[in-house]
């Protein structure tokens, strides 16, 4: 345990600060401020599994989610001398995660474009077999994994902002006026972005509620 | 305006979770009890809401503090080596500008001396003749000048004696 950390950290609680200097975390971060390197360690020991899990909720893959993770850190480890408590770290350390996450989505959806696009030329542009429609009706006997599959496929259809507010609200269980502090809109923007979230949500999800495997019929 | 079911489904989702005012959400919840539709809507809301609980687990991992420090300590390692070579590449930068600088310097005056800086006749005479020459130039003309003149002195009345 980082025991100077520590006492920084508390000695702002002490101190009763309010706002964002009260914040633990803060405390730790103004601690790394002034080089205390072991503040640093427990912000990443208190921090970490929030943040690996925020990333994972974006990308679906545990490897490149704690590459990431370890990006997010060092970026905040980069930033220190510029850091300036005035909100929430969470809400900053959040920022950050959301816009390395975004990044990793874009480059690897220009990735998957560069793919299509040098099939294409293998293939030449002549027709081809047109997928079943049948295939893309949901099965009655959805597995657990198949479900878990339709649900993040539903969350990463989303437009980026729609799913940033959702992953915020759904799985930190953040308030809409910290939603908006983290991706820098006002909480009547976070209130529509979730409204029409939602929206998409329900339509693409609709055959599962109704038909998934012992789940609660609606209609 | 909108109908009070378009202002329902618009504010549902804030309502769901908590974040209407108390007086607000009274009113939703009034016109939920009158409005089966609108009640529909909301089931199918929360049950969709509720789906994204089976979204894959986030996986745990195991020891990430210490591979971070570890990163942080070739950051470190990374950054002493990148100041380490920071004064010689300024140092070279200095030098580069400096001879390049030179290299132009000394080539501007090479073109100069080696082609002479256009001169722009100062009087309007001047002008006058500079662009009659250029036009002789242009015409080919210039070389039957001396022809010209031989021929005028020919014809004047003091070669030709007709004068006299």
């Amino acid at each position: 345990m980082a025991k100077a950390a520590v006492a920084v950290a508390k000695s702002y609680e002490r101190e009763g600060r309010r706002g964002a200097a009260a914040d633990y975390d803060v405390g730790l971060m103004l601690a790394f401020q002034k080089d205390n390197e072991l503040a640093f360690q427990e912000l990443v020991e208190r921090n970490h599994s929030r943040v690996i899990g925020l990333i994972y909720r974006f990308i679906s893959d545990a490897s490149d989610a704690e590459d990431l993770a370890q990006e997010v850190f060092l970026r905040i480890y980069r930033a220190r001398k510029t850091y300036k408590p005035t909100a929430k770290f969470s809400t900053w350390m959040f920022r950050i995660t959301a816009n390395v996450s975004l990044n990793a989505l874009r480059s690897r959806a220009n990735r998957r474009d560069d793919v299509s696009i040098d099939q294409m030329s293998d293939f030449g542009d002549g027709p081809r077999a047109m997928p079943d429609p049948d295939s893309r009706l949901p099965d009655l006997h959805l597995h657990q994994s198949e479900l878990q599959e339709k649900v993040r496929e539903a969350i990463q259809a989303l437009p980026e902002k729609q799913q940033v507010a959702v992953i915020l609200n759904k799985y930190e269980g953040m308030s809409y006026a910290d939603i908006a502090r983290t991706i820098g809109c006002t909480t009547m923007a976070v209130k529509s972005l979730l409204a029409r979230a939602r929206d998409n949500l329900k339509d693409r999800l609709l055959l599962y509620i109704r038909t998934g495997r012992g789940r609660q019929r609606v209609s | 305006m909108p109908s009070p079911c378009q202002w329902v489904r618009s504010v549902l989702a804030a309502c769901l979770d908590g974040e209407l005012k108390p007086s607000t959400a009274k009113a939703v919840r009034r016109h939920l009890e009158g409005c089966e539709s609108c009640r529909a809507h909301a089931r199918l809301l929360k049950e969709s809401w509720r789906l994204l609980d089976e979204a894959p687990p986030v996986p745990g991992c195991p020891r990430f503090t210490e591979r971070m420090m570890a990163r942080i300590v070739e950051e470190k390692d990374l950054s002493a080596f990148a100041s380490r070579l920071r004064p010689h590449r300024v140092r070279r930068q200095v030098v580069a500008s400096v001879a390049g600088l030179a290299a132009g310097l000394v080539f501007g005056f090479a073109v100069y001396t080696w082609t002479g800086l256009p001169t722009e006749p100062a009087s309007p005479v001047e002008r006058e003749v500079s662009r009659n020459v250029s036009f002789l130039e242009d015409a080919d003309l210039l070389d039957e000048i001396a022809v010209i003149e031989a021929m005028d002195r020919l014809m004047s009345p003091d070669e030709t004696g007709d004068g006299a």
